[in-house]
């Protein structure tokens, strides 16, 4: 049986993927989300074989989903938009449905999955952070008791790496993440966001100013009065910005 | 360049003021040449203070100053203006050794010289206002232009039309009625957006008709998690305003409100018309973590740029999100 999991915040959306796929004898729904987090919490559940994912969802996007799950499901995404393919194939989704779409294209797109089933599973390519045509938005984390926080990235004031992960800080919330910061400076707007030392991502807005420490050696005072050291080439990237 | 100006006109002043000084007070018994000489100093004292007359009618606007009032203020100013010029004049013939001039008839022709500088003042500002008046009319109307052709361009998202005829497709298979009922409604929205699209003016009325429609098709869409709430009273509904005006800002509401939290809300229009001016407001809820949406910032700069243009600038438009509920307030004045 194909397990699947079909995830639309529009009950007819979902209602019309359950109808056409009733057709299919070897496909067995085991669970349909509203929105991202049940999405996230239902693949944890369920461990299904493909997942019918709309992207523009409230709380996270298909995308975001996508980034916390521990498995990777084959993923087939279906939405009204179509601006979202180069991501969808950047994620190694396996199809991408154009809503509204015909009972055939459905059927074609199971054919291939039922392709794809007689691979090996370890051949099914890790899903995950994805390369990103537009800086992130916002992150999202999967805390160790599952819960999922969403820190639009406006909010965040510095990221600090801590060991093998990093501990973003925004306002009076610190939020830890396993990741690596250069990792996350990718993803985020070089313009906005400065590695101003090894171990810290700024966000540039926050700066109050930068004084002399040392000999060749700064630190950003940030206008809740936080201090935190600024290299030579951190200095001089923030000098072409500012 | 103000300044330049001012330099002109005081120049032309000191200028007038000597050639009719001189040619009033010229004897044949004294030189031509010396009278110059003496004038020229009282002169510019005039010109410099005709000039500055300027304030004075700035603060004093022809058109909503008593005329009392008017004649108080710049004929006390004339007289003090042509004192201090008699004053002058006496003065600088003394120290030239000459003999004091009649004070009468110098007097007067300060104060007529005063007086027409205030008169010339006023045509300037009036000038000046025409020509503002003139420019600013302009620029409306470019921006309404723009406005409209922006409206045009977005007038209904094309996700909307997608994922409508999607949910018409859901529904044919399970709820053939409602299938039809849900195409015959996109279809009416559409029509009557066309035609109303087309027209300078439409009442609220009719732009909450259309409102009402689009709602109708989302809670098909959106379900439970949609709700609505329309109040509008009859002044409010019978007011003329630009077709189109609410609709992208409940779509935005919509798109960007009840889509991004997961149990939904009410959207809220409200518009009443008090002490003639139209207030309408919209609120909805907002997750306010979604992702800074592009299209919602333009969608609702559109609306400002176009309430602008149509009213020439007297609309108030506001926007504003607080504690995860969205508000839009538009104040148009009759």
């Amino acid at each position: 049986m194909i397990r699947t999991i079909i995830v639309d915040d529009e009950p007819p959306a979902r209602d019309i993927l359950r109808e056409y796929l009733s057709a299919n004898d070897d496909v067995e729904i085991v669970a349909e989300c509203a929105n991202g987090f049940e999405a996230v919490k239902a693949v944890a559940e369920h461990d299904p074989d493909l997942l019918l994912l709309d992207i523009q969802m409230p709380k996270l996007d298909g995308f975001e989903v996508l980034s916390l799950l521990d498995r990777s499901p084959m993923v087939v995404f279906v939405t009204a938009h179509d601006e979202y393919a180069v991501r969808a194939f950047e994620v190694n989704a396996l199809d991408y449905l154009l809503k509204p779409f015909s009972e055939d294209r459905l059927r074609a797109v199971m054919q291939k999955v039922r392709q794809q089933l007689l691979r090996p599973r370890a051949a099914a390519a890790p899903l995950g952070e994805a390369l990103r045509h537009k800086p992130l938005q916002r992150i999202v984390v999967k805390g160790d008791d599952g819960a999922i926080q969403v820190v639009p990235v406006s909010r965040i004031d510095y990221i600090e790496a801590a060991d093998d992960a990093i501990v973003i800080v925004a306002g009076p919330t610190k939020v830890r993440k396993q990741q690596a910061i250069g990792d996350l400076a990718a993803q985020l707007d070089a313009t906005r966001f400065v590695r101003i030392h090894r171990s810290y991502l700024l966000n540039i807005d926050r700066i109050d100013k930068i004084e002399m420490y040392a000999k060749d050696s700064r630190v950003a005072i940030l206008r809740d009065g936080t201090k935190l050291p600024v290299s030579r080439s951190g200095y001089a990237t923030l000098r072409e910005l500012l | 360049m103000k300044i330049k100006a001012a330099l002109y006109a005081i120049g032309a002043v000191t200028f007038a003021a000597i050639v009719s000084s001189v040619l009033l007070l010229s004897k044949s018994n004294v030189a031509l040449s010396s009278v110059v000489v003496a004038s020229i100093a009282p002169s510019l004292l005039l010109g410099f203070i005709a000039v500055a007359s300027r304030f004075l009618c700035r603060v004093l606007p022809i058109r909503s100053t008593a005329d009392t009032q008017l004649i108080a203020a710049h004929g006390g100013s004339a007289a003090v203006a042509s004192g201090l010029w008699t004053g002058a004049w006496i003065a600088s013939s003394g120290a030239l050794g000459q003999a004091p001039p009649d004070p009468t008839p110098l007097f007067v022709l300060g104060l007529m010289l005063y007086i027409a500088c205030v008169v010339v003042q006023y045509l300037v500002i009036e000038v000046e206002a025409a020509r503002e008046a003139e420019a600013a009319a302009l620029r409306y109307q470019v921006l309404a232009r723009e406005a409209e052709l922006r409206a045009f361009k977005a007038q209904v998202d094309p996700h909307f039309l997608f994922n409508s005829l999607n949910a018409v497709a859901s529904l044919c298979g399970t709820r053939p009625n409602d299938a039809r009922e849900m195409a015959l409604r996109l279809a009416e929205f559409f029509r009557i957006m066309l035609r109303i699209g087309a027209l300078e003016r439409i009442t609220l009325g009719e732009e909450i008709d259309l409102v009402t429609r689009y709602l109708a098709i989302e809670k098909v869409r959106f379900g439970d998690r949609l709700r609505t709430h329309i109040s509008v009273d009859d002044g409010a509904a019978s007011c003329l305003v630009p077709p189109l005006l609410l609709q992208p800002l409940v779509e935005n509401a919509v798109r960007h409100g009840i889509a991004s939290v997961v149990e939904g809300g009410t959207i809220d229009v409200n518009a009443h018309l008090t002490d003639g001016t139209l207030r309408i407001s919209i609120d909805n809820p907002a997750d306010p973590d979604r992702a800074d949406s592009h299209g919602e910032g333009i969608g609702l700069q559109n609306a400002a740029g176009r309430l602008s243009a149509v009213s020439d600038g007297r609309a108030r438009f506001h926007a504003a999100e607080d504690e995860g509920r969205f508000h839009v307030e538009i104040e148009l004045p009759r």
